[in-house]
């Protein structure tokens, strides 16, 4: 079964062109892992995770993004786990495995030679499982040589439960063998520290203290650039990655309900883009912003302006999330669209906007594309749940619940 | 070349921008088109503007009309409105009276569709009355702040009847120049006319107005493509800008510009000319290479009032001239406007 949907019509579209919508065989609740490989072919092959199971990954051949086409989709070895999040750095793929429940399996990350897509091969494993540890829930590859990811350990026993993914580092060199080279976590995180306890949110916005998004990119190999949920933003010096040392930190919660999810660094202007995922249905938490950051001195990151939102009476009620999640992330590879002008990011049922930072004082919303509610849909919304752009302009999107890939050119 | 983004000096304005901010796709940006629709009385506007929003292509428009009654938009089409004064139709389209005034209507679009009270639209007709002349309309896009900003004028269309036009045209003013500023032309009612009156009514279009392409109405519809389109600029040919089109009181003319122009320069020239000459400079619009552009820069003038400029990502064509088209009013002529154009070029800089 191969469904492609082009007659799907959005509810709101402004300066994009919806040129393709695949509802991926049915399986179409994906999640935050989209990476774009250039086959030695000539094709383009678009990876998208799966947000649950039992889906693993799904390859897409967008050569043609008017007609894609479903290349491979795997299924995983349980139900009680999921991929969420996948990078390609040439024909290897690493995949995330997060499970349900602590000392579940496998759980870790997965490495594939994708040089033929429609056949991965598995080449390396590195086992993340452990009494305390769902596993590996976000991993950024990006210099073919380190995976740095969310992640519990065998070894790693959090205070709170919902404390246990921490940064680390893996040397994936040896594929067939990988090895952990560093770690971070907050202190005070870890049964067993020397720091003091993590002060908690208040019980009804606490989230966690873990890591989410572990950026480095190769024009700055020698920082990450770490999204800690309830802990805020990081930076954090790894020139050695054996110990890597804080930099800053900025947070914005409380008042703001935590969540920070994604540090973008726009290196060549000097800012940050910081986004907080909304987490809960009907806009609880409200509001889940955009956030630009003057990054002229890494020590004190300043927040400036915040991406302008669309009402949230109008889209609170629509069902599922309302509020910013991902965007587009400027790897440096082939393939790859990189802007430090043009924003792109999530905002689940406020689907997918486009921002003109230009003048870093003023983003502007310059685009926006909201689909109808997706056939089946559970919620009875759209959850735009990633974001993907290609070098030719071309963007992918996809919804978290079942709607799979939109495709879409920017118009502006 | 002074760099006039507000923030300069502070963030470096990034790889994809230029001196007059980000490299624009298109002249629009991300600004909503604006199709301005003009026509003598009784030259089938409406019924261009109801065909274009019975077609696919022209879903999600909001159209602006002085009048509900004028649309003639059947009542069943109707729906409850959020706001008052704007009827919510078939097709994700909506269709607003103009309220106080036209800025206040335009303001008002963008800010209820920012909060989500009126459906999100892609662009907006603006269908003027027979007798309105359209130059004040594009002043007030050019000289409203907050209209600049969030609107641009993507084509102005002037619908011309086969049967009638030829004696609108000789006896109003306003019909001359909406013919003078049209980006685009529609004939209607080709069936009431014989080929001859077709052939002359084309040759005096042509008179007027030497550039613009003109489709014939079929039951008064064209192709919404063509309605939707973006407006382009004449090509630079030589042989174009050497015979400039007259009509009595209108002047239309092209320059062009093989170098890179100093930007100091270009506005030196049209600041003066927009000075001392606007009330003849019914508009001027153009593409030039400006030094130190990576792209074409868009020039687009009415009377006294220059447009921000906008880069844009790359040229249309192979061409990379500079091309000025110029229309204009009284005896402001080609000869003068090109000799300061070329007399400030070659100042150089200070």
């Amino acid at each position: 079964m191969d469904i492609t949907r082009a007659d799907s019509r959005p509810s709101a579209i402004w300066n994009f062109r919806l040129i393709g919508h695949h509802e991926l065989n049915g399986f179409g609740g994906m999640g935050e892992g989209l990476s774009m490989q250039m086959a030695k072919d000539g094709r383009r092959i678009l990876w998208a995770a799966h947000e649950s199971a039992p889906k693993n990954f799904t390859a897409i051949d967008v050569t043609n993004p008017r007609d894609p086409k479903v290349v491979v989709q795997t299924d995983l070895p349980h139900q009680q786990m999921r991929s969420n999040s996948l990078e390609t750095v040439g024909d290897i793929m690493a995949v995330a495995y997060q499970t349900k429940k602590v000392g579940l399996e496998p759980a870790g990350f997965e490495l594939f030679d994708i040089s033929t897509p429609e056949n991965p091969k598995s080449i390396g494993f590195f086992d993340a499982s452990g009494p305390y540890s769902r596993g590996v829930h976000q991993l950024w590859f990006c210099d073919g040589e380190y995976v740095h990811l969310s992640s519990g350990a065998r070894d790693f026993q959090p205070h709170d439960p919902k404390d246990d993914q921490f940064y680390r580092i893996v040397d994936v060199r040896n594929p067939s063998k990988p090895e952990e080279v560093g770690r971070w976590w907050m202190p005070g995180q870890r049964v067993g520290d020397n720091a003091p306890k993590i002060q908690r949110h208040p019980s009804h916005m606490d989230t966690g203290f873990r890591a989410h998004n572990t950026n480095v990119y190769p024009q700055r190999p020698d920082r990450c650039y770490l999204g800690y949920i309830d802990g805020g933003m990081y930076i954090l010096d790894i020139s050695d990655k054996s110990l890597p040392r804080v930099i800053s930190n900025w947070d914005n919660s409380p008042p703001y309900y935590g969540f920070t999810h994604t540090i973008l660094p726009l290196f060549g202007r000097d800012l940050f883009v910081v986004t907080d995922e909304s987490v809960v249905d009907n806009a609880a938490d409200w509001p889940k912003l955009v956030w630009i950051l003057d990054g002229r001195d890494e020590r004190n990151p300043v927040p400036i302006a915040t991406c302008p939102m669309p009402p949230v009476a109008d889209f609170r009620n629509r069902g599922g999330r309302f509020g910013a999640h991902n965007v587009h992330e400027n790897m440096p590879l082939p393939g790859h669209w990189f802007s430090e002008n043009i924003i792109l990011a999530t905002f689940f049922n406020g689907g997918l906007r486009a921002f003109d930072i230009t003048d870093p004082y003023a983003p502007k919303e310059v685009a926006h594309f909201v689909p109808e509610a997706p056939r089946n849909s559970p919620l009875g919304a759209i959850q735009i749940n990633d974001v993907f752009v290609d070098d030719r302009g071309i963007v992918y999107c996809v919804d978290r619940k079942i709607g799979g890939l939109y495709i879409l050119e920017m118009d502006f | 070349m002074a760099d006039a983004l507000p923030f300069a000096g502070v963030f470096p304005s990034g790889e994809a921008a230029g001196p007059f901010g980000r490299r624009l796709r298109r002249p629009r940006g991300a600004r909503v088109p604006v199709i301005l629709v003009t026509g003598f009385l009784g030259a089938g506007k409406t019924t261009l503007v109801k065909s274009l929003l019975e077609s696919e292509a022209g879903r999600n428009t909001a159209v602006v009309v002085n009048e509900f009654g004028e649309i003639g938009i059947d009542q069943a089409l109707l729906a409850p409105s959020a706001e008052g004064g704007v009827a919510l139709l078939g097709n994700g389209c909506l269709c607003c009276a103009v309220r106080s005034d036209l800025e206040e209507t335009f303001r008002q679009l963008f800010t209820d569709r920012a909060r989500g009270a009126i459906p999100s639209f892609e662009r907006v007709v603006l269908e003027l009355s027979g007798a309105d002349d359209p130059l004040p309309v594009l002043q007030t896009f050019l000289g409203e702040r907050a209209l600049a900003r969030e609107y641009h004028i993507q084509s102005v269309i002037a619908v011309v009847d086969a049967a009638t036009g030829r004696a609108a045209l000789r006896d109003n003013p306003e019909a001359r120049r909406q013919v003078a500023l049209a980006d685009r032309m529609v004939v209607s009612k080709s069936d009431l006319a014989t080929s001859g009156e077709m052939d002359a009514l084309m040759a005096e279009l042509r008179a007027l107005n030497a550039d613009a392409p003109v489709r014939t109405a079929d039951h008064g519809a064209v192709d919404p493509d063509f309605l939707l389109a973006e407006s382009s600029l004449p090509a630079p040919s030589p042989l174009r800008a050497d015979a400039p089109a007259h009509a009595p009181g209108l002047t239309s003319f092209v320059l062009r510009f093989d170098a890179p122009l100093p930007w100091r320069a270009l506005t030196a020239a049209l600041g003066l000319l927009c000075e001392m000459r606007g009330a003849d400079l019914l508009r001027v619009k153009g593409l030039v290479a400006v030094e130190g552009c990576r792209g074409p820069v868009v020039i687009h003038a009415v009377r006294h009032l220059l447009h921000r400029p906008v880069e844009l990502e790359a040229w249309p064509d192979a061409e990379r001239a500079s091309r000025l088209v110029f229309i204009t009013s009284g005896d402001l002529a080609r000869q003068p406007v090109e000799d300061l154009f070329r007399a400030v070029a070659r100042l150089g800089p200070p």
